[in-house]
């Protein structure tokens, strides 16, 4: 009689890697639905960053490209929702919907000829893109205000529904972000989301196998770009007012941190990164001065000792168990 | 209960959980840049803010409520600042806010911190609508002083009539390089270059070369920080000896640096606090002594620009709450409102239900560094 230890595909003990993050990520909304509203803004914050985050996993984790420029994207879709809303009165879902294309639009233009470049200057040339687009923010006043912000935006709505509250609008937020991650599940087994990973593997190799690579790196760019408009979309509607400060570099670290932290390249890691990320610094500001200490030795402490992220140290501590 | 838990448990209750609100204890909350860019200034708010909870305190309090400051660090960042209101709100039951300089901080709460009906005095300028601005009030100079002082300053003095404006992209000096124009069209003065940079710049000489190519015989700078240290050595080391550079609203840290490079060819505007000897005997002066020899005795010589329109703001607190005999959110604000003659240590004060801007008086005067030490120029 064979073991089912041996002839089974699922090991025992993998089950409960995959299951905690879920079991955790529900106590976390559990608790931000009935706590106040300090608690719903610090996971608002986190379900936006997710959503970025998602996004950029598509680019960098699933295609292995690597862009410093997604908060370019975030603030076209921040700045976009803000003057429609604002200025044109128009509906905040149509507003997001108009200014998730208007990104893709502009990423489609501008990494036609950004994505012929390769690792480092991949990177530079998109951090180059989100520096811009700051500098843009800050000194097209008669457009975005400038340092003054953007302030009066209206909170996410739907024909008569309009999401009042806190509680209402992090709702609201978690339903975007659930479409998010369930179009990247069914993206990342599609056709295109194994040609991506191979791509990641070796472009080379991908190439000789028939995929248009640079095709499917520009179409993965777009998509990390409508991903990040959303996300500044959500985040000018959720907080009221935007001002170029959000959409600097400190943009860019906290996503890479959320999604190195969670586990690249898969789609519980950059959910786990983003609430991980947002969450620990609370949960350090007892310690006043030395808040940013204790909160980025933590940190170092788990890319330390996880270097694969948090979900790495999941399937990893899994195998364990299994052996 | 397992280690970890047990570890961080505390933690937890204590970053988000509401603590129990006292009855005899007013709670004032103050969201402030204690890193970032407005690190110089917001610590000195808070320091001041400290300085007057402790005075009063002393005294009994504020209207028989001992004060209780609530102090968070927002990292001059807008998104930062959201948390920490909400914080205050939500967690630590702030019933009034003293805010500090981080204007876009301040506009980003201020929303939901009117729709709570929660009073914000705010050493930044108003946020922007009318709701926000019922329940906001400012203890900044309007920044039109700042300018008409150092204009009317280059009318008064030597004859130069052309001038080149240098600014931030601030929102304090966004206002105020707008209404340069209008000032200086008041005054007969044209400003025949307006350039900006940003506030970590390491050089200006570019913007600096091409103010003086206009024909400019005096730079106003429009901001903050070292910034106005790094104009000086760039005048300086292009060779305008005959350029003034007149300087905004600050700490006296960057004044005596750009003063010991350029001599008295720098200005800059000053409330009295930094000139106390340029402010005659009088309730002005009794005002600013009180205030000073407190902070001298904690602080010893640093700057109480900012720690003294904090002071005011804790004192301006205290005759609202006192005057109301409540700490309800509504009593409070129509309180502040009905403040409308008070002397403070760097200005008087006189609010109104149609003016939330205190100062309506210039309070500003222009100095000058000699011998290391801030003198007015007569």
């Amino acid at each position: 009689m064979t073991s089912p230890d041996i002839i089974s595909t699922k090991a025992p003990g993998l089950a409960w890697a995959r299951i905690l993050p879920a079991v955790l990520g529900l106590g976390v909304l559990v608790y931000a639905f009935t706590s106040n509203g300090y608690v719903v803004t610090v996971v608002g914050f986190a379900a936006i960053y997710g959503l970025l985050c998602t996004g950029l996993n598509f680019f960098m984790g699933f295609t292995g490209q690597a862009s410093f420029g997604q908060n370019a994207f975030a603030a076209l879709g921040s700045y976009g929702s803000a003057i429609l809303c604002t200025d044109y009165n128009v509906e905040p879902v149509l507003a997001l919907v108009m200014t998730m294309v208007f990104s893709g639009l502009v990423a489609l233009v501008v990494g036609y000829p950004t994505l012929r470049l390769r690792g480092h200057y991949l990177a530079m040339a998109t951090f180059a893109l989100g520096l811009i687009t700051y500098e843009i923010s800050v000194e097209w006043t008669d457009l975005t205000q400038g340092y003054m912000g953007y302030s009066g935006i209206p909170p996410l709505s739907l024909g008569p529904f309009q999401a009042q509250t806190d509680k209402q609008q992090l709702a609201v937020i978690l339903v975007v972000l659930a479409l998010g991650v369930l179009a990247a599940v069914r993206l990342r087994g599609s056709r295109f989301g194994r040609a991506c990973r191979a791509i990641a593997g070796s472009e080379a190799a991908a190439g000789a196998l028939g995929i248009p690579v640079a095709r499917y790196k520009l179409i993965s760019f777009v998509i990390a770009a409508v991903y990040a408009s959303a996300a500044g979309s959500l985040f000018a509607h959720f907080v009221g007012f935007i001002s170029p400060e959000v959409f600097g570099t400190t943009m860019v670290v906290q996503s890479f941190t959320m999604l190195y932290l969670g586990g690249i390249g898969t789609i519980a890691g950059p959910l786990i990164g983003a609430v991980v990320v947002s969450v620990l610094p609370e949960l350090m500001r007892g310690l006043k001065d030395y808040q940013n200490i204790g909160y980025l030795v933590l940190l170092l402490a788990i890319l330390i000792y996880a270097p694969k992220g948090v979900v790495g140290l999941l399937d990893s501590l899994s195998g364990k168990w299994r052996r | 209960m397992t280690f970890r838990s047990s570890l961080f448990a505390p933690l937890i209750a204590a970053a988000f959980c509401a603590p129990a609100q006292a009855e005899d204890v007013l709670k004032i909350g103050a969201s402030v840049g204690l890193s970032g860019y407005a690190a110089s200034t917001d610590r000195g708010w808070r320091d001041g803010l400290d300085l007057a909870a402790d005075y009063l305190n002393a005294k009994g309090g504020i209207d028989g409520h001992k004060i209780e400051l609530v102090v968070e660090d927002n990292k001059s960042d807008p998104q930062e600042a959201v948390i920490v209101y909400r914080k205050m709100m939500a967690s630590d039951n702030v019933q009034i806010f003293a805010s500090g300089c981080v204007s876009a901080g301040n506009f980003a709460a201020a929303p939901f911190v009117a729709k709570a009906g929660i009073p914000m005095v705010l050493c930044s300028i108003l946020p922007k609508g009318a709701a926000e601005q019922k329940w906001a009030f400012s203890f900044l100079p309007p920044p039109r002083y700042e300018i008409q002082t150092r204009m009317q300053y280059l009318l008064d003095h030597g004859d130069v009539r052309k001038i080149g404006i240098l600014s931030d992209p601030t929102p304090y000096a966004m206002i105020m390089t707008k209404l340069a124009t209008d000032v200086a069209k008041e005054l007969g003065i044209e400003i025949v270059a307006s350039e900006t940079y940003k506030q970590d710049d390491a050089d200006m000489s570019v913007q600096i070369g091409r103010i003086n190519a206009a024909g400019a015989g005096a730079i106003i700078k429009i901001g903050i920080g070292g910034s106005t240290v790094t104009v000086a050595k760039n005048i300086q080391q292009l060779g305008l000896d005959k350029m003034l550079l007149l300087a905004s609203l600050d700490d006296a840290a960057p004044f005596l640096q750009a003063g010991a490079v350029l001599g008295d060819r720098f200005l800059f505007v000053s409330p009295s606090v930094q000139i106390p000897d340029a402010v005659p005997a009088g309730p002005a002066h009794d005002a600013m002594e009180t205030f000073l020899t407190l902070w001298k005795a904690k602080y010893g010589d640093r700057d109480g620009n900012a720690a003294g329109r904090a002071w005011d703001a804790m004192m301006v607190i205290d005759k609202a709450v006192t005057a109301a005999h409540s700490t309800d959110g509504a009593a409070v604000r129509d309180a502040l409102e009905q403040v409308s003659d008070y002397q403070g240590a760097i200005a008087r004060y006189q609010f109104s239900a149609t003016q939330h801007v205190g100062i309506v008086q210039n309070p500003l005067m222009m100095g000058v560094v000699r011998d290391g030490q801030l003198v007015q120029v007569k």
